[in-house]
């Protein structure tokens, strides 16, 4: 794929250009915005006003990193839907068990290739995670997720968040050591590397 | 601990440090047991989150051209096409209406300007109002009798009003031949359209064919554009 040749033609109004990018970006884009709004139809949602906000505007694209820049148009669009929830909160419709309490890990959430206890266990891991990482600032969690789940490097995290290259280092640290003490919480969860280190220095 | 070091520690994780600055929290590491531990967290937090699995997009979050706005792009000479159509349509009903109304518009003013001579709708609205006070007086007595006579005017014997009629025809002979000769005037001028029916042709001629050639010019750019 030629990305340089397929935004020059995207920002000429090819739109096919511009699908053939998505498809290449839409599963980063999606966890981006699922990690950020914690709920799948949401960042469904987010990541396609993204897309097309990202087409309108593709003639503002000068160049550079295009990862950060549509990173930096689907967190803008996670940041409109969460000040939205602000605005007009409303309460998640969490399944519940047969005892009528609601599931720490939703069925919805299974990789269809795992075996059960695979599922369950990766599930319950994954919604813990997802749980520390509601508990962080908004600006804690964007730049984790950039840099520790979409692997960017701090420079082009800077890019997309807009702060500069030393804000990002201080954020991640502190979100890196305030995701670690809220995952401690979830001690029964978490893989045997994490367990091991948390009992040596019991 | 510092939040420097915090920071330091993560930038190192990462590999962001100079050269320089990597061997000096290096050494560090080697006798400061406290700096151990915070990088093991912050490794630990960082291979929990590196092993998220990247979940798949729950379907194509590609774009129609209907998502995005996008319109067909037109021939240039579509614009004209477009307006010469209105234009001729509005012209053409403007006409039709202006050739609708231009006989009645016509026959008012031939009546009004009857003058002397008038029409038979003007003799009968204006040959009551001398008549009426005779006919009033008729009933006089009885008047007196009734509470409410003077609030309803007795309608005219049908005789009375023929007689009204007839009264200024036999007053004036010349009269009746003057109505009679306007009559004859005003009948060519309620035929005779005030815009010519070619116009109004050539103008419906205009609007229909400007409408087909906008429809097959619409169809054929989408057309061309799928």
């Amino acid at each position: 794929m030629n990305e340089q040749a397929l935004i020059q033609d995207a920002q000429h109004g090819d739109l096919e250009a511009f699908n053939t990018l998505i498809l290449h970006y839409q599963d980063s884009v999606f966890n981006t915005a699922l990690r950020i709004l914690g709920d799948d139809d949401l960042a469904a949602d987010a990541a396609q006003e993204a897309f097309i906000s990202a087409f309108k505007s593709i003639t503002a694209f000068r160049g550079g990193s295009f990862k950060a820049w549509l990173m930096r148009t689907v967190t803008n669009a996670c940041y409109d839907e969460l000040r939205r929830q602000k605005r007009r909160p409303t309460t998640p419709l969490e399944p519940d068990t047969d005892d009528g309490e609601e599931m720490d890990s939703p069925r919805w959430l299974a990789d269809p290739n795992m075996t059960p206890d695979q599922k369950s266990e990766a599930d319950e891991l994954e919604h813990a995670i997802q749980h520390c990482l509601n508990n962080l600032p908004l600006e804690f969690k964007t730049v984790v997720i950039m840099a520790d789940i979409q692997g960017m490097d701090y420079t082009e995290v800077a890019t997309t968040v807009k702060v500069p290259l030393g804000t990002i280092k201080s954020r991640l640290a502190r979100a890196r050591l305030r995701l670690r003490e809220c995952l401690q919480g979830f001690e029964e969860l978490l893989p045997s590397f994490f367990r091991l280190e948390l009992e040596g220095r019991a | 601990m510092k939040p420097r070091d915090v920071e330091l520690l993560s930038s190192y994780l990462d590999g962001q440090l100079s050269p320089s600055d990597s061997a000096r929290l290096e050494s560090r590491l080697k006798s400061e047991p406290e700096l151990v531990s915070v990088i093991d967290d912050l490794r630990a937090a960082r291979g929990l989150l590196r092993q998220l699995p990247l979940r798949r997009a729950p379907r194509n979050f590609t774009l129609t051209r209907k998502m995005v706005g996008q319109n067909p792009p037109m021939p240039r000479s579509y614009p004209v096409f477009r307006f010469a159509t209105a234009l001729a349509t509005l012209l053409f009903f403007l006409t039709y209406g202006l050739n609708f109304l231009a006989p009645q518009f016509t026959s008012q003013q031939v009546y009004g300007m009857g003058g002397g001579g008038g029409g038979v709708e003007s003799f009968s609205a204006e040959a009551p109002a001398p008549e009426a006070p005779a006919a009033t007086e008729a009933p006089a007595e009885p008047e007196l009798a009734l509470p409410q006579p003077t609030m309803v005017a007795p309608v005219p014997p049908v005789e009375d009003s023929n007689r009204t009629l007839e009264t200024p025809f036999a007053k004036s002979g010349e009269t009746g031949n003057a109505l009679a000769q306007d009559q004859t005037q005003a009948q060519p001028q309620d035929v005779a359209p005030l815009v010519p029916s070619t116009w109004q042709l050539v103008l419906a001629g205009i609007a229909f064919a400007g409408t087909v050639l906008i429809v097959l010019m619409r169809r054929m750019a989408i057309k061309r554009w799928k």
